[in-house]
């Protein structure tokens, strides 16, 4: 199988690592995207496959054939973090930072789609990532910020 | 008792656990630093600097336990019993191993007895039957999938709840009774309290059971060379995972190492080795290769702890005035099949100032997976019945519940009589009343609304937060004048690898950008205690202050010489050595001109004082019913807690906001549901078992008073994690009785029990 993750090209094994997520994890190594539930019900694993928010543990990896996939990883452009990441990071928007890859993966996309979404839209948009810390009201913060700035 | 009834070094103190006390022998630390007070001139503690790896967390590159690969690891999976009581004949052990990638199969008599992993005889659906062990995580869950089909049971009667286990046809839990008998805490006299009552209130409360669900589950990466053992692991103890497996292998604990960098979530579930930990120490040694074992969704939610369930009976009498003159409490709590004997009582105790108070507490057997601590254990289940029982109290009495408990405030511990080291809540009150803009009358007009109808409520808490010893830190200095805090102590996403560099700086007068906190190693770091009880500051952080005070002394006299003045001319600051309050000598020229003459300033925790040391606070509530749908909605929370000195503000609101949603979850939606008829938990996923989303989240305007509580200890702070989510549930729920007109008194406040309520 080719992918292209974090704009390189990449072969992965889709018999050994039948889901996106394990194929990321296990065999690329790239370990931002956390198994947590399994079922996509807690957004831990949570990337972009060809711009859309996906679930990695319930993506096949047989499906991915020549798709762009995005993870937290790629989301700097080399040291330059992406304005999420800074602005999660002078939030503290971080608790033990196990779901954050994954909130940033989905705060990317609702950005993308609506640069100056209102605290309702990020809120619904959002919730398809479990924060069990309870780091949300700073989570929205950071994403508030990026938002304004952009509008800025 | 205090140092002076002892001979030598070594004295007694005690020091609450999650509400427990216990009494440890403590060596008196070489020194006491001065304490810092609240007028002390903190530059850098009682700041916000950012996390220190905050950086790692938003980039991908913080590596969790289940994130550790080691060349030619291998893949372990537990197999879980299906059944809540019975016995395993037989499972096919040999087919598993002979499956494609299987390593290794681990079955009943293959572990050690200390493990007390893999017996045939079942207790509780999720009890870990047998393990695999395979080159993938996919050929191992395959494996185990096998296996899972393989398993011949004889499925015996259980006892899913309290009912099934007090039943007198009940089946035997445990062979030493399905329940102990009633464990009675008294003072004063509560039947003559009861009859000097001029007002009585009697209810009964259920709370249900709730589930951790940290988002990265238990799970331990381990590896042997010779006889040497390496365990990272994802824990809120090192040093109680290191001990645990050297007593259940039988190996010394010099021979275990225990690893910790990151780790997503603990709430009190990870407070010791696991069967993974012991299914990938026992593998590892087998194969000869590192294996990793990690629970998946299923068995994390149904076999690493719980928050038990409750059943409350309390009584309160008052006079007219709502003085109280009597607090009673029958308590039932069914642990599961183990746990701490012991529910929601203390705080009965330690809440409020009343002459008499009987608490009764029966623990219940059932055959379900364990107890564990769970974030304010027992003060939190307490709390919902106690505050429940005290806003039915004020709305009897026509009294503002507010005054109510404004009026019966304790001024020290009366479970023990002692002082309180500090204690501000009724400024917790007034402060949040004035926040939350609470109503000055309880006579307010009536709703004219029919279906969204809006309430307010509020509740309070305490919870004993005093840390204590044994904990040690080391201070080093390099030679280039960067600064090592060395404590084996654990960040579980709370900030304390921050806090600490804050609080080491301060001491030492470094810049905080010099300091780095390394913890989280068994093998190189002083000890430190588990990362629970909300102890970690106000055990680790005296330790590290003193340690990074010893290492000034010994910078301050290195640096006299050098710098031709003495010792008391000489202040730092910035990491700068000054001489009369003026720069001098840099450390990093200081400590070239040392060479490798290695400055380490030691620090420990000294015993604590004989006094209560509390965090207090109160927390006002407002939601909107949907009286047609029972759909409970939390609009607004304001929390004001009183825990001492905060070391960095912006962490503490974290914990705020962290308990305060685990709150709303506890109070609006978590609960574990069994299969009554099977023993089975219906909910072991994130899905059907509801924890809040960004959307479920109110308003939140919370604080902690400030100040510094140098009584406590000399870094002035106590403990923080736990507070916050005490009040939260009884204050939405007294919310939800002031929209409805009527009391919900069992948890959680679903559409169900919300439309039932109001349908009478």
């Amino acid at each position: 199988m080719h992918l292209t993750v974090n704009g390189s090209p990449r072969e992965v094994d889709s018999q050994r690592f039948p889901t996106l997520l394990a194929a990321l994890r296990d065999q690329l190594g790239l370990t931002g995207p956390k198994l947590s539930c399994g079922h996509g019900e807690c957004g831990a694993c949570t990337v972009r496959l060809n711009g859309d928010l996906v679930y990695a543990c319930l993506s096949l990896t047989a499906a991915c054939e020549g798709a762009q996939i995005e993870t937290v990883e790629g989301l700097a452009a080399g040291e330059n973090l992406h304005p999420l990441q800074q602005a999660f990071i002078t939030h503290d928007a971080t608790q033990c930072g196990f779901c954050t890859p994954g909130q940033l993966m989905a705060a990317a996309a609702l950005l993308e789609r609506n640069p100056s979404p209102s605290e309702e839209e990020i809120r619904t948009a959002m919730s398809g990532n479990l924060c069990r810390c309870g780091t949300y009201p700073k989570i929205v913060a950071a994403i508030r910020a990026v938002a304004a700035g952009a509008n800025g | 008792m205090s140092a002076g009834d002892k001979k030598g070094r070594f004295v007694q103190t005690t020091v609450e656990v999650e509400g427990r006390t216990e009494t440890r022998v403590v060596e008196l630390p070489a020194f006491e630093p001065t304490p810092w007070t609240a007028d002390a001139p903190l530059t850098i503690v009682g700041t916000s600097p950012l996390r220190t790896d905050a950086f790692e967390k938003v980039t991908g590159r913080a590596r969790y336990t289940a994130d550790t690969v080691r060349p030619g690891m291998l893949h372990a999976v537990l197999v879980r019993a299906p059944i809540a009581k019975g016995t395993l004949n037989a499972l096919a052990l040999d087919r598993a191993r002979a499956m494609p990638g299987v390593r290794g199969v681990l079955g009943p008599g293959d572990a050690p007895p200390g493990t007390r992993l893999f017996r045939r005889d079942i207790s509780y659906a999720g009890q870990p039957l047998a393990a695999v062990c395979a080159e993938s995580l996919l050929e191992a869950e395959r494996a185990a999938h096998a296996l899972a089909a393989s398993l011949d049971l004889t499925p015996a009667p259980h006892a899913a709840t309290v009912e099934d286990a007090l039943a007198s046809d009940a089946p035997s839990v445990r062979s030493a009774g399905n329940a102990t008998a009633p464990a009675v805490v008294e003072r004063g006299d509560v039947t003559r309290g009861l009859a000097e009552a001029e007002v009585t209130v009697t209810r009964e409360y259920r709370t249900p059971v709730a589930l951790h669900s940290a988002l990265e589950p238990h799970g331990a990466v381990a590896e042997w060379n010779g006889d040497q053992l390496t365990i990272w692991e994802s824990t809120q103890g090192i040093f109680r995972v290191r001990n645990d497996v050297a007593r259940a292998l039988g190996v010394p604990q010099a021979k275990v190492r225990v690893l910790k960098d990151y780790m997503g979530g603990g709430f009190g579930a990870k407070n010791g080795a696991g069967a993974h930990t012991y299914v990938a120490a026992l593998f590892a040694r087998a194969l000869g290769a590192p294996v990793r074992c990690v629970n998946d969704r299923r068995g994390e939610q149904m076999d690493t702890g719980n928050r038990p369930a409750t059943v409350q009976k309390v009584t309160l009498g008052a006079t007219r005035d709502g003085t109280l003159t009597a607090v009673a409490l029958e308590a039932w709590v069914p642990l599961g099949i183990s746990g701490w004997e012991g529910g929601p009582a203390q705080i009965y105790h330690e809440m409020y100032s009343c002459p008499n108070v009987r608490t009764s507490e029966v623990s219940v057997y059932i055959n379900a997976g364990g107890m564990q601590a769970f974030r304010g254990p027992g003060y939190v289940e307490g709390a919902f019945a106690l505050e429940g029982a005290m806003n039915a109290l004020a709305r009897t009495l026509q009294m503002d519940p507010v005054a109510l408990r404004r009026k019966n405030l304790a001024t020290h511990d009366e479970r023990t009589g002692r002082p309180f080291s500090g204690n501000r809540l009724d400024e917790c009150y007034v402060e949040g009343m004035r926040r939350f803009n609470w109503p000055s009358t309880v006579h307010r007009p009536p709703s004219t609304v029919t279906r969204a109808k809006r309430g307010i409520g509020m509740a309070a808490e305490t919870w004993p937060t005093g840390g204590g010893p044994p904990s040690y830190a080391n201070v080093r200095i390099n030679s280039d004048g960067s600064v090592d805090v060395l404590a084996g102590t654990q960040d579980l996403g709370t900030g304390a690898r921050t806090i600490f560099a804050q609080i080491a700086a301060e001491a030492l007068g470094a810049s905080l950008a010099s300091v780095r906190t390394v913890i989280g190693d068994t093998e190189r770091l002083p000890y430190t205690g588990n990362s629970w009880g909300s102890m970690t500051t106000p055990s680790v952080g005296p330790a590290v202050r003193m340690a990074a005070e010893d290492a000034k002394t010994h910078l301050l006299a290195a640096a006299a010489p050098m710098l031709n003045a003495p010792i008391e001319r000489l202040s730092t600051r910035d990491s700068q050595v000054c001489v009369d309050g003026a720069p001098a000598l840099a450390f990093s020229d200081l400590c070239r001109r040392l060479g490798n003459v290695q400055i380490v300033g030691h620090g420990s925790r000294g015993p604590n004082p004989e006094l209560a040391i509390v965090t207090v606070g109160a927390q006002f509530a407002e939601v909107e019913v949907d009286t047609e749908t029972g759909v409970v909605r939390v609009l607004r929370i304001v929390a004001v807690h009183d825990a001492g000195r905060i070391i960095n503000p912006a962490l503490a609101d974290s914990q705020l906001h962290g308990g305060i949603i685990q709150g709303v979850g506890y109070a609006l939606f978590e609960e574990r549901h069994m299969d009554r008829a099977r023993g089975v938990p219906l909910n072991a996923n994130l899905h059907d078992y509801k924890v809040p989303t960004m959307a479920d989240v109110p308003v939140i305007d919370a604080l902690f008073l400030g100040g510094a509580d140098p009584a406590a200890n000399h870094v002035g702070a106590r403990g923080i994690a736990e507070p916050p989510i005490i009040p939260t549930a009884p204050a939405i729920a007294a919310a939800v009785a002031d929209a409805l007109g009527v009391e919900v008194c069992a948890l959680p406040l679903t559409p169900w029990r919300v439309l039932g309520a109001l349908a009478g």
